[in-house]
């Protein structure tokens, strides 16, 4: 697996919009690299070994000043130790809130590349509502996408409340699509939640599952 | 890749041969080599068939030869029915008589193990360095209606038709020609691919898009070896096709690492590229025939408004249901189209979508019934029924529907006749004109459907 900066790095070589994030090997780094960002920042398990960070409590939001930043650092290291000792630390900017949403992909045995969308939170958890096509998806097929999950009226906007950038997104599915047919390595890709605004759209976690 | 290396050659050899050459032809009636060359002689075929058996002279009237090249004209096609050891041999023998195609029907290759798939290798790379394209091995055979041809163990044609059926699984493949043969359904040609090999579905769907005697593709997939080749080759082919997907896919063994990959998986990305190429999945061979029974024989539905007239309340509302159930809107009526029905009507009978006939089905309120709907610009589809409550003839509205349609057929019009005997009895009649005909409502609504499908497919290839 690729840990979450190495793919935001990926994610970022194809136009893909993330949020910005350091790594961190000591509390003063940490408080750091945070200075750096900007507060508040968010400050969570950097590691390829573990899958569902904010399930074990690695994942800290909202931290507003270099001491929560070091508080953080030590909490999250403690636990992570266990499960990866080589667990690291990742400062990012804390993402204003959106609507999140779904953007994955996934080399299939018999498809090759496909690309996934759907509403974040319990809309992926619990309901399942994704759309799927085989790569190469254009901006068209990425509209309809979106228009196919079932949610798709909280990203249009509802009952005088504003939608979201569905042309921003649409970007993002499409790029995740150019991605998956240039970089064969990745077997599996995530981005979720990817938050949608008014106006631009942010992948602000990310995962990759690499061959081999 | 399945039959990436030999894509190119045409499969009119195979499919449309004009000579045969059955190796391992059989005098013994029980066995395979017999029946298979039993059925290319005995169902109509035009061109030369010759068996091929070294220890026979004669079987079933015609002269038997020791090997392949003892055959004094060309061979179009070969049908292998050899143990599978000796296969390879067979093989040799073939290209150096110049044949052009291979049936193997003989198994024991990819689907016994890893010495199978590498025997079955060995004869792929054989049969392409003779440039020939090959079917199978462990196929069924073939048949195709358009040159009278049975090359298949299957003992009977079915009737001829615009259906032609590819499927992976042989045994699913005669038993639906029987069962085609029982409803009469029509059929053009059946395909048992085997282990693909060589030939795959993709190379199917290009010969039938070009083949004139097919105008719908039903398929029944397991797995496809390539999908990315059978996505390309399905978006060139015009024509409606179908398609059951069975079986889980192995590729769901592998544990998931990310929330995509547990999402994603095999059947919802089947799913997926069935649409983009504009395969309308089914769930069973019953919808699969139901479906292609409708897209062989309908004008394009260019929406999803249905009109639906029925003698029997209930069946109307059931029908109705079925319809918005599956997505379809079964609009309230035009002033102008009410009024048409409403002169055919008692006093009493009010005219709403769907349309109660108030238990009358006589061949005047039918065929005028259907007359205004057919002309009515705000419906595009139409669903007939009659109810058989034993006091009224089944055959009257059924030939109302016929003699109307043999006058325009601008929409879609499936029939719904539900009953026992008496009702099923006008099936011949509606085959024989083309009037896709259903026991029971929700399966018309289904085809229906499968038509509307299809016509979004095509709206979206065109906007490509």
């Amino acid at each position: 697996m690729m840990d979450e900066l190495e793919t935001k790095a990926l994610l970022a070589r194809y136009g893909i919009p993330v949020n910005e994030g350091r790594a961190a090997r000591s509390a003063e780094e940490a408080a750091e690299g945070a200075r750096h960002i900007g507060f508040p920042v968010v400050v969570k398990v950097l590691s390829d070994k573990i899958a569902h960070k904010s399930d074990l409590g690695l994942v800290v939001l909202n931290v507003c000043n270099p001491d929560g930043v070091r508080d953080a650092y030590e909490d999250i290291m403690e636990k992570a130790r266990g499960p990866d000792p080589e667990a690291r630390v990742a400062v990012e900017a804390m993402a204003d809130p959106g609507v999140e949403v779904i953007v994955g992909a996934k080399r299939d045995p018999q498809f090759g590349p496909t690309v996934l969308f759907g509403l974040g939170g319990i809309f992926v958890e619990v309901f399942k509502d994704v759309s799927i096509r085989v790569a190469p998806v254009d901006r068209a097929m990425a509209l309809d996408m979106m228009k196919e999950v079932k949610g798709f009226a909280i990203l249009k906007g509802f009952r005088g409340k504003k939608g979201v950038d569905l042309e921003a997104l649409a970007g993002i599915i499409v790029s995740t699509s150019r991605l998956m047919m240039e970089e064969d390595r990745v077997l599996e890709l995530d981005m979720n939640p990817v938050m949608a605004y008014e106006e631009g759209a942010v992948a602000v976690d990310a995962r990759a599952l690499l061959k081999g | 890749m399945d039959g990436g290396i030999m894509a190119e050659g045409s499969l009119d050899p195979l499919l449309k041969p004009k000579s045969i050459a059955v190796i391992g032809a059989s005098r013994e009636p029980s066995k395979w080599g017999y029946k298979v060359f039993h059925n290319i002689v005995s169902n109509g075929y035009k061109g030369k068939a010759y068996p091929v058996n070294p220890s026979a002279s004669e079987i079933d009237g015609h002269e038997c030869y020791p090997g392949v090249g003892a055959i004094p004209g060309d061979v179009d096609l070969a049908i292998i029915i050899v143990p599978a050891a000796a296969v390879l041999k067979v093989v040799d023998d073939c290209g150096a008589k110049n044949v052009r195609a291979l049936c193997v029907i003989t198994a024991g290759f990819g689907e016994v193990g890893p010495e199978g798939a590498a025997l079955e290798e060995e004869l792929k790379e054989k049969a392409s360095s003779y440039h020939m394209r090959m079917l199978g091995p462990n196929t069924m055979g073939f048949l195709n209606n358009s040159i009278s041809l049975n090359a298949s163990i299957v003992p009977k044609m079915p009737p001829k038709g615009e259906i032609s059926f590819i499927t992976q699984s042989g045994a699913l493949g005669l038993s639906l020609v029987d069962w085609a043969i029982g409803s009469s359904l029509g059929m053009s040609c059946v395909v048992s691919t085997g282990n693909k090999a060589d030939v795959a579905e993709a190379d199917l769907l290009d010969f039938f898009e070009h083949d004139e005697h097919t105008w719908t593709i039903a398929m029944y997939i397991e797995g496809l070896k390539d999908g990315r080749r059978f996505i390309e080759a399905a978006k060139k082919v015009k024509k409606a096709k179908l398609a059951i997907k069975a079986g889980a896919s192995q590729a769901g063994a592998r544990a998931a690492a990310s929330h995509t990959g547990s999402l994603a998986g095999s059947d919802m990305v089947y799913d997926a590229a069935f649409r983009q190429c504009g395969v309308v999945r089914v769930e069973g061979v019953e919808e699969m025939f139901d479906a292609a029974m409708a897209l062989s024989t309908q004008p394009r539905a260019m929406g999803n408004r249905v009109a639906i007239i029925s003698n029997g309340g209930g069946a109307a509302i059931m029908a109705s249901d079925a319809c918005e159930r599956r997505g379809m809107s079964v609009p309230p009526l035009t002033k102008h189209t009410k009024a048409g029905i409403a002169r055919l009507l008692p006093a009493f009978a009010s005219v709403k979508n769907p349309i109660d006939t108030v238990a009358k089905s006589d061949y005047d309120i039918y065929r005028e019934a259907l007359k205004v709907l057919l002309d009515d610009k705000d419906i595009d589809c139409i669903m007939v029924i009659y109810v058989h409550a034993g006091f009224t003839s089944a055959a009257e509205p059924a030939k109302a529907v016929i003699d109307t349609l043999l006058e325009k057929y601008p929409k879609p019009v499936v029939a719904c006749w539900m009953g026992g005997k008496e009702a099923s009895a006008v099936a011949g009649m509606f085959r024989k004109n083309r009037v896709p005909y259903y026991p029971v409502p929700e399966r018309a609504a289904e085809a229906l459907r499968s038509l509307i499908t299809y016509n979004e497919y095509l709206r979206e290839a065109k906007k490509r």
